[in-house]
């Protein structure tokens, strides 16, 4: 079956290739049936990596250790849905799920756009079809999952850390997110080398965008909460290098969903949505870099591993290929109009991407520091948490404030009399919720509390919008489905205060402490009381489990236990920590049990009370339901644009 | 086994990127169905007209819902307007430009039958679509009851030659 696996990869390769040769003569000389032929390549190419990946998960599922990817990554007594979730648990077996969304998206946008935009999908054949190539080859000749060995009796296992639920979903979710901005970038490029640089390209992967920007959202949330219950250290965000590198083309891509809006409104910032683009692609495959190279020290890191110069490479020739298209191109993608007043929608969209983009490469400049130094040094320098927070405050604070300005602003231009007349009811609460914040002691923390009252500006804005619309229209309904982007996009807002709200909650406000106890003995924090109750030792089959038993009075009545796994595949140690969430007041107690001794009872602990955490893990549903609104098909929408396109067709 | 479906697969992937050769060996025209010069000018006017009538469209509804003061929307509707009539004027003038130049192209051709008299009823001349709605928008609201700031005041009260 092996063979069967690397022949498929082998000819998804030639596919590829085929894609990018035929695909580039064809659009060049503007043959038809070549171009045909080159699309239907890149269809093939998706089915022959689909055939490569059903035969990785037959042999993960039947456990067949014959493959040595298979016997590095799951054993025997590794329960289903953990074995199959060892397909992208691996560098290799990552790489592949990689190629295979890449090419399905790619196949699905070239199909659903070819008959409206038969000029510009003959140039992204090529484009997909490059960087297909790309993966294809490092599959290939560099990092195969079907390498073969004899079979042993039984595999490594997984890493203890990465049997976990969130671990499931977490990675998927984030490489349709990465290879999702593969899409509008290759759109792009495509409208580039056509030299039809009109609107039809943002029409086409608009939300494919959105789709993309969600899943890396949503994917970066399921990996925080990850983080909170498994890797036990009592945060969920770490600014760690991997961390960041799905951070970053997040950031770029919200700033793209934003100027696009600009352009489709006024037709400005044509350079700077070409330029956005391509960084959210650029930093997609550099993230990928930063995985699997091992420039960097990270726990997400793969081991280190030959394929990260491949990628660098890649990384510098596509950065090459898309700053010299935008040059090329630089006449074609003149502004046409100007900004009206710097107190309009426009304007604050603009703000909002200078913070967006400023907080990318600030992200980007800690992640590269230590390689920096390195070069230049002789020493790798890390930057510590300090520097990312305040970078967080400042450009995050601003820009949840600009969150809650630039929907209240219209588009073109507003007077400082109007804008101050719409901003009094939003600003009237923000005053009073400050005021009684500051009163129930949230004071102690100024970030904290600016944090928390520019979060009672944004939901106070969106109410008023809400509360305007419907007046307006007669029903909220009608309103969110008369512009669905827009009013999705309002919901999205709303994540991203509870969001602020719960991160601002947690690390503000949060209280913690280590304590050493014998059975017996007590400690209280933040309304709670923990008493030591027993330490234990349970062998399970998987592993022996060591735990402290606390009893917790107070705030809540129950027990909690914390400690250790020891995993017998692979051989390796697992902290489990103990939580306890209050849904009404969307805090954890959170128990971190670092040294359970057996013999002499004694446990050091560590005790975090983290208030309003929940609210981060609340945002990703109302993320997630704006991200649904937004991207809800509209009907009259596509008959629009199919009017708009007709003749194109004929 | 293994090698048999790795072959077929082969087979069957050369056999569908050639199907688009195989279907038409040959053909007259091979050209990729791009847009000429005039759709491509089309399409950016139909761009600009609907970008018009969005923001038009925008205008009304932010006026109707509080955001926008009189002042500021009388400002911004005459222009916005004009905008409109200008893209909508411009694609009338880009199809009729259009039109002449086919027609100036066309060889000389046999004049197109007339039916007789008595031969069902004359042809129904076909519907005209709106331009209407813009993107992005549902149906246009209805214009806002503003008073209209003409004539202006210093106008009004020049004297009658």
């Amino acid at each position: 079956m092996a063979d069967l696996g690397r022949a498929a990869l082998v000819v998804s390769l030639g596919l590829s290739v085929y894609a990018l040769v035929a695909g580039t003569m064809s659009a060049r000389t503007n043959r038809r049936r070549l171009a045909a032929s080159a699309r239907n390549a890149l269809y093939c190419s998706f089915g022959s990596t689909l055939i490569a990946a059903i035969v990785l998960a037959t042999a993960l599922v039947r456990h067949d250790f014959s493959f040595a990817y298979v016997a590095a990554h799951t054993n025997r007594t590794l329960p289903t849905a953990y074995t199959l979730s060892a397909f992208w648990g691996g560098q290799e077996g990552s790489l592949l799920l990689w190629l295979l969304v890449l090419t399905g998206y790619g196949a699905l946008a070239v199909a659903l756009n070819r008959k409206l935009m038969r000029d510009l999908t003959a140039w992204v054949v090529p484009v997909l079809g490059g960087i297909a190539a790309f993966f294809g080859f490092v599959l290939v000749a560099v990092a195969s999952p079907f390498d073969t060995q004899t079979a042993p009796l039984d595999g490594a296992g997984l890493t203890p850390s990465l049997q976990n639920p969130y671990m499931v979903a977490h990675p998927p979710m984030l490489y349709l997110g990465y290879v999702g901005l593969s899409i509008p970038f290759a759109f792009a490029a495509g409208a580039m080398l056509s030299g039809h640089t009109d609107e039809r390209w943002i029409v086409a992967t608009r939300r494919w965008t959105l789709a993309a920007w969600a899943f890396l959202g949503f994917g970066q949330l399921l990996g925080a909460h990850w983080a909170y219950v498994e890797v036990g250290w009592g945060g969920y965000y770490a600014w760690d290098p991997v961390e960041n590198a799905a951070l970053m083309p997040w950031l770029a891509a919200t700033a793209f969903l934003h100027s696009v809006m600009i352009q489709e409104r006024k037709g400005m910032l044509k350079v700077w949505n070409m330029v956005l683009v391509a960084l959210a692609f650029e930093l997609s495959v550099f993230g990928t870099f930063l995985t699997r190279s091992g420039v960097v020290n990270s726990i997400h890191s793969f081991a280190k591993s030959p394929i990260g110069s491949w990628f660098l490479a890649f990384v510098v020739l596509s950065t090459i290929f898309s700053l010299v298209l935008i040059m090329w191109r630089l006449p074609l993608l003149k502004a046409r109009t100007k900004l009206e007043s710097a107190l309009s929608r426009e304007a604050a969209f603009l703000y909002n991407n200078l913070l967006l983009v400023a907080l990318c490469l600030t992200v980007l400049w800690g992640v590269l520091f230590p390689i920096v130094t390195q070069l230049v040094k002789g020493e790798s320098r890390t930057i510590g948490r300090p520097y990312y927070d305040f970078f967080l405050r400042a450009f995050g604070l601003p820009l949840l404030l600009l969150m809650g300005v630039g929907p209240l602003i219209a588009w073109r231009k507003t007077s400082v009399r109007a804008l101050a007349r719409t901003l009094a009811w939003p600003l009237v609460v923000t005053v009073a919720c400050g005021i009684a914040l500051a009163f129930a002691g949230a004071g102690s923390s100024k970030p904290g509390l600016i944090a928390y009252t520019f979060s009672a500006f944004v939901l106070a804005s969106i109410v008023l919008e809400l509360v305007r619309g419907t007046r307006v229209t007669g029903s909220v309904f009608t309103l969110i489905a008369r512009n669905r982007r827009r009013y999705g996009g309002y919901i999205v807002h709303a994540a991203i205060v509870l969001l602020a709200i719960g991160i601002a909650g947690s690390s503000a406000y949060g209280r913690s402490k280590e304590v050493r106890l014998i059975p017996g003995q007590s400690t209280s924090i933040g309304g709670y009381t923990l008493t030591l109750r027993d330490v234990r030792r349970t062998p399970t089959p998987n592993a022996i489990e060591t735990r402290a038993v606390f009893d917790v009075s107070g705030r809540w009545h129950g027990s909690l236990s914390s400690g250790d796994n020891q995993y017998f595949f692979p051989p390796e140690p697992s902290r489990e920590v103990g939580i306890k969430t209050s849904w009404l007041r969307a805090e954890d107690l959170y128990v971190i049990a670092d040294d359970v001794n057996l013999k002499t009872k004694v446990v050091y602990a560590k005790i975090l009370v983290k208030p309003l955490v929940n609210l981060i893990w609340i945002a990703g549903i109302v993320f997630l339901l704006g991200s649904a609104v937004a991207l809800w098909p509209d009907a009259r929408e596509q008959r629009r644009l199919v009017a708009r396109l007709a003749p194109a067709r004929a | 086994m293994t090698i048999i479906l790795g072959i077929l697969l082969a087979a069957l992937v050369v056999l569908v990127v050639a199907l688009p050769f195989l279907r038409e060996p040959s053909v007259e025209d091979d050209r990729l169905d791009a847009p000429g010069e005039d759709e491509v000018r089309r399409l950016g006017l139909v761009e600009e007209r609907d970008r018009a009538l969005a923001a038009l469209k925008e205008l009304e509804f932010d006026h109707r819902a509080g955001k926008i003061g009189d002042e500021d929307y009388r400002e911004l509707v005459g222009p916005l307007r004009q905008a409109v009539a200008g893209a909508l004027r411009a694609i009338e003038r880009d199809r009729r430009y259009v039109q002449d130049m086919t027609a100036f192209e066309t060889p000389d051709l046999p004049a197109e039958p007339v039916p007789p008299p008595d031969e069902g009823s004359p042809p129904v001349p076909q519907p005209v679509t709106e331009p209407y709605p813009p993107p992005d928008e549902g149906t246009l609201p209805a214009p806002a009851s503003v008073p209209e700031p003409y004539p202006p005041p210093d106008e009004a009260t020049l004297p009658q030659e």
